[in-house]
């Protein structure tokens, strides 16, 4: 019966059928899939004659119904870092050939056996110029409504960042963060919570902060690059800048696995990750990537930042994800 | 999804001669009876089999919270619709044919134009620093933004918005079925506009009221775009809820579990409105 379900479903899901020369990349739409397309699949097909599908955005439950149904469309999906951990974990995903992916130079905190590493970004602190007075540095001026009133804008869902931002504001150790201590984090949270407004997406968060109706935010680095590069009078501070990865990976039963692999090799290659840097303000996870592009957008990156950077636990998140969600939305809900 | 599914089962009547039904019935079996039935199932073998599912959409007080959101948002962007939708509708029920059909296009048109769209537009309009609340500050009416959005008010303009024409299109048909001479009748035996109004033209249009009522707030329990963007994480309403189970957590037998649970209260609902309204309409004679 179980069988039966997921049939359906990826029956009705089972709109983009590729031919067998060809494969299906997706992502999460917007200007990181063009992104992507422009660095890596269009030189791809240049270079192999194989054409690239684009789809999307990415669903995990589509995902699992593919899997679970056999009948898997898609090829190679971008995702979050710790949906990749226990989807490789629920058997979901085929392991990386590193025989066709060469791994020397990724870096290593971005790439495991199942998945590759897409770019990685930093949660930055971004303001809107005309409606704060002063400079907030880091996460604890977040949590000052004395010294910096106005609406701060958080990213709404359980995800890794608003609980360990909380946590440094509070004062924790950027060492010291793991395991999270979701009680402290919660009562600090408490202290700011009728100032909050969430975001959604990441269009949603630049409109809150290019119209001032968020005063600052945490942001995706990458966007604030967009608002910067449309002429928005936004500050940033990179203290603290938390970072995470998106990967791709390829699902279990892909059709065209082999080929799947080859792309993942174009993608990761030091050229396919400059263009996309260069492209969408996030950074390179091949670290050859970086001689070939100009200095000022490097400037510009979390590779840049790396002082104080610190990096989002993904395994811990990967164990904990429920656990960590239910408390979220309870509280979210209070 | 599964709100159509029980609407149209329900309007199906069963004739003697169930012949000439026979590929309807099985297109409405494959379609919507197996899909409810494997949801069923799924909720109650996803991860084990057993009722935790249930158990633990019902023992916890967040989703209880959300539960009762729902049907709260759904409720009163029900009875803000009908007032906002009656004069709408009374007006295009009694002006000429021609101008009556040029409004009625533009009460479409709105229909036409994408849901996401109209949301943003809500949001630019309604926020802190939005069209509304800059307009009133300049005129001197506030000091301090009203907050319009990420709370009940939002949600419930921006849906009772979208939801306007499904108000409006029935209540049309009801009203223009009424005899005008009913309430020329009663002015002139004396009765005032209001008593005229609460006596006559009310009852009459009780079966339109009740038809558009109800499916706006059918299509309400199951909003997702509006309320998620327009509201505050205190309004969550359950199918973002099960969207995010279903999409993000992967927690297929919970999200099937309240899907269920949705579907079922929901029906209730519909069978207890059909014996209220069934039984209005004997009263009223009709």
């Amino acid at each position: 019966m179980k069988l039966i379900f997921a049939g359906i479903l990826a029956g009705l899901m089972a709109t983009t059928a590729a031919r067998a020369e060809d494969m299906v990349f997706t992502s999460w739409g917007g200007t990181t899939q063009e992104a992507q397309t422009k660095s890596w699949a269009e030189p791809f097909t240049a270079a192999s004659s194989v054409k690239v599908l684009q789809d999307g955005p990415t669903d995990y439950g589509k995902l699992k119904a593919m899997v679970d149904a056999k009948n898997v469309t898609w090829d190679v999906v971008d995702v979050e870092m710790d949906f990749a951990i226990k989807a490789a974990k629920d058997g979901l995903l085929e392991p990386i050939d590193f025989a066709v992916v060469p791994k020397d130079d990724l870096d290593p905190r971005f790439s495991n056996e199942h998945a590759i590493g897409s770019f990685y970004y930093s949660f930055v602190l971004a303001w809107n110029k005309g409606s704060v007075s002063g400079e907030p540095s880091n996460w604890a001026d977040m949590f000052d409504t004395k010294k910096f009133p106005g609406k701060r804008t958080f990213y709404k869902w359980s995800a890794p960042g608003v609980i360990e931002i909380a946590l440094l504001a509070d004062g924790v150790p950027a060492d010291k963060l793991y395991p999270l201590d979701l009680d402290r984090a919660f009562k600090k949270l408490d202290t700011i919570k009728s100032d909050i407004v969430w975001w959604s997406g990441g269009a949603e968060s630049q409109q809150l902060i290019a119209s001032g109706e968020a005063a600052f935010g945490q942001l995706w680095n990458g966007r604030v690059f967009a608002l910067e590069k449309d002429g928005a009078d936004v500050g940033v501070s990179w203290s603290q800048n938390l970072t995470a990865a998106d990967v791709l990976v390829v699902p279990k039963g892909a059709k065209n696995k082999d080929t799947a692999m080859k792309f993942l090799a174009a993608a990761s290659s030091a050229a396919g990750q400059a263009k996309f840097a260069e492209a969408s303000g996030y950074a390179p996870i091949n670290t050859k990537a970086k001689a070939e592009m100009p200095a000022d957008v490097v400037k510009g990156l979390p590779d840049a930042h790396v002082d104080g950077q610190i990096n989002l636990d993904m395994n811990y998140w990967a164990e904990h994800r429920d656990e960590i969600a239910t408390r979220w939305y309870a509280w979210q809900a209070k | 999804m599964s709100v159509e599914t029980e609407q149209s089962i329900a309007i199906t009547r069963l004739p003697a001669g169930l012949g000439g039904l026979l590929p309807a019935l099985t297109l409405i079996g494959l379609f919507f009876v197996v899909p409810v039935l494997a949801l069923l199932l799924r909720s109650v073998t996803d991860p084990a089999p057993g009722l935790q599912n249930y158990a633990a959409l019902l023992g916890d007080g967040t989703y209880a919270r959300v539960f009762f959101n729902t049907f709260l948002v759904a409720f009163v962007v029900t009875v803000v619709t009908v007032l906002v939708a009656f004069p709408v509708a009374w007006m295009l029920a009694i002006m000429p044919p021609a101008l009556a059909s040029i409004l009625f296009g533009i009460i479409i048109l709105s229909m036409w134009t994408n849901l996401l769209t109209r949301t943003y537009a809500w949001m630019v309009l309604l926020q802190r620093t939005g069209v509304i609340n800059r307009a009133l500050m300049a005129i001197g009416i506030i000091d301090q933004p009203l907050p319009l959005i990420n709370n009940l008010t939002g949600v419930t303009i921006g849906m009772v918005y979208i939801m306007l024409p499904f108000m409006i299109l029935p209540l049309v048909g009801t009203l223009r079925a009424i005899d005008p001479m009913t309430l020329r009748a009663a002015a002139l035996c004396g009765a005032s506009p209001l008593a005229a109004f609460r006596r006559i033209l009310l009852p009459l249009s009780l079966p339109g009221i009740a038809a558009g009522g109800l499916m706006v707030f059918v299509m309400s329990l199951g909003y997702f775009v509006t309320p998620a963007l327009l509201g505050g994480t205190s309004n969550m309403m359950l199918a973002e809820m099960i969207a995010q189970m279903i999409q993000s957590l992967l927690n297929w037998g919970l999200g099937s579990a309240a899907a269920f649970i949705l579907l079922v209260v929901t029906m209730a609902l519909y069978a207890l409105q059909l014996r209220l309204v069934g039984s209005k309409r004997a009263a009223g004679g009709a």
